[in-house]
């Protein structure tokens, strides 16, 4: 967990600027805040509860029940693995080894330059296309070990 | 019925509370509107055992341990399984709780339970009584007491301070202060550990400091007879929602009590000399 300062304080107050500051915004405002920082910084949080009204309790609560926020600093590009019940039988499992050996991480860990994130996702619900990686934004269906190394090469834009 | 009949019934329901007649396991109870079919119950002195529930707090409906069947006249002994703590009384309702389907629902929610804590004494015996002695499922290597009721989430919500949560999701879900460190909004009244039932919240208090969840309080001591009763921060909350000043809360409520007792002996002295 980072306790550095955040980066860009005037993003925040942009991204609070948008929302009425209530408790019905939270969720929103931590999308944004995702968004701008590509993850929650701690000190962001504590500014939102703030700003918003609303617990730290309740913001840190809200920020760790959902899968789309991290509370860790993230790659610039994430790849998203599909360990599926279609993509696992197709050889998810294989991919995924590939991918970790490639960027010499293990999935849920960011490389060092803040290049890549790996993630596993249960279902991305493209089961046709299995096995599925997401880089990025860029879905590749029927994936194999032997194009990761491409995948990854093309796949170098911000996003999430 | 008229307009004027229906005004006159509502001044009257708000008179004397509505009440609806409902039985439980064949004995009839009245109570009254809005209350729930666990009120009921307990009224009636039928045994719904709880876990996520107390009467200071709104019913949660977590623990799923009081479902009960409801059927009704007419539903041609159709019934459904509600959880009692959230299921409002009803005029005509007629409430089962010892049921095969219930009595298997429960034993499925203790099973688990044990499961997830299976060196919980209260669970341990809960679960006994409803004729589990070991689990079915794979005990919990790493076993837990925390049974996730949200008491404790629940009353430090209640008492405005809300310095914990539950924090992530799933099997990693857990009771936590924010980033898992000392509570910045925590009071140290610890209403948490007390209403747990599993007391599983760890805590230290002595004459001069307390710390729970790794945080440090410093005592207010009574300076009648010298107590230490309430933490500072406790103080400054009470007052602050009260509209009292902190000082009040100096005396300890022994004291206080004290303290009024012998007003009420002079007050009953002048009153006799009056006479």
């Amino acid at each position: 967990m980072s306790t550095e300062a955040c980066v860009d304080p005037a993003a925040l107050s942009d991204i609070l600027s948008r929302y009425p500051a209530a408790e019905p915004s939270l969720i929103q405002v931590l999308q944004d805040v995702h968004r701008a920082y590509n993850y929650l910084p701690c000190d962001v949080l504590v500014k939102v509860a703030e700003a918003l009204d609303v617990p730290l309790a309740k913001v840190f609560s809200v920020g760790t029940f959902y899968k789309a926020f991290s509370l860790v600093p993230q790659g610039r590009t994430i790849v998203r693995v599909c360990t599926g019940t279609a993509c696992h039988i197709r050889g998810a499992g294989q991919l995924l080894e590939e991918l970790e050996r490639q960027l010499d991480i293990k999935a849920g860990e960011t490389t060092k330059d803040m290049g890549f994130t790996i993630k596993t996702v249960n279902c991305v619900g493209a089961c046709a296309m299995a096995p599925v990686v997401i880089v990025g934004e860029k879905y590749h269906g029927a994936a194999k070990p032997a194009k990761v190394g491409k995948m990854l090469g093309q796949g170098g834009g911000h996003e999430n | 019925m008229s307009t004027r009949q229906l005004t006159a019934n509502s001044r009257q329901s708000t008179a004397h509370p509505k009440t609806v007649t409902m039985t439980i396991d064949g004995k009839a109870v009245r109570v009254s509107e809005g209350a729930s079919v666990l009120d009921a119950a307990r009224q009636a002195g039928v045994h719904i055992p709880t876990l996520c529930h107390h009467e200071a707090l709104e019913a949660w409906g977590g623990c799923r341990l009081c479902v009960v069947d409801v059927t009704r006249q007419g539903w041609d002994g159709w019934c459904k399984l509600v959880v009692s703590c959230m299921y409002a009384a009803e005029d005509g309702l007629i409430v089962l709780t010892d049921t095969d389907r219930v009595k298997l629902t429960r034993k499925v929610v203790l099973d688990l339970l044990l499961a997830r804590c299976p060196e919980t004494p209260l669970i341990q015996e809960l679960a006994s009584r409803h004729g589990i002695d070991r689990t079915s499922y794979q005990a919990n290597p790493e076993p837990t007491d925390c049974i996730l009721c949200g008491l404790c989430t629940r009353v430090c919500d209640h008492i405005g301070v809300s310095a914990i949560s539950t924090v992530d999701r799933g099997i990693g879900k857990q009771v936590a202060p924010p980033f898992h460190q000392a509570p910045p909004d925590c009071i140290g009244c610890l209403a948490c550990a007390e209403i747990c039932p599993t007391s599983c919240i760890p805590y230290e208090t002595s004459d001069t400091r307390r710390v729970i969840w790794e945080k440090s309080f410093e005592m207010v001591r009574c300076p009648q007879c010298g107590r230490a009763h309430i933490t500072q921060e406790q103080a400054r909350h009470y007052a602050g929602r009260g509209g009292v000043p902190a000082s009040y809360f100096d005396t300890c409520d022994a004291c206080k009590r004290r303290q009024l007792a012998s007003t009420f002996t002079k007050l009953q002295v002048v009153q006799g000399g009056a006479r």
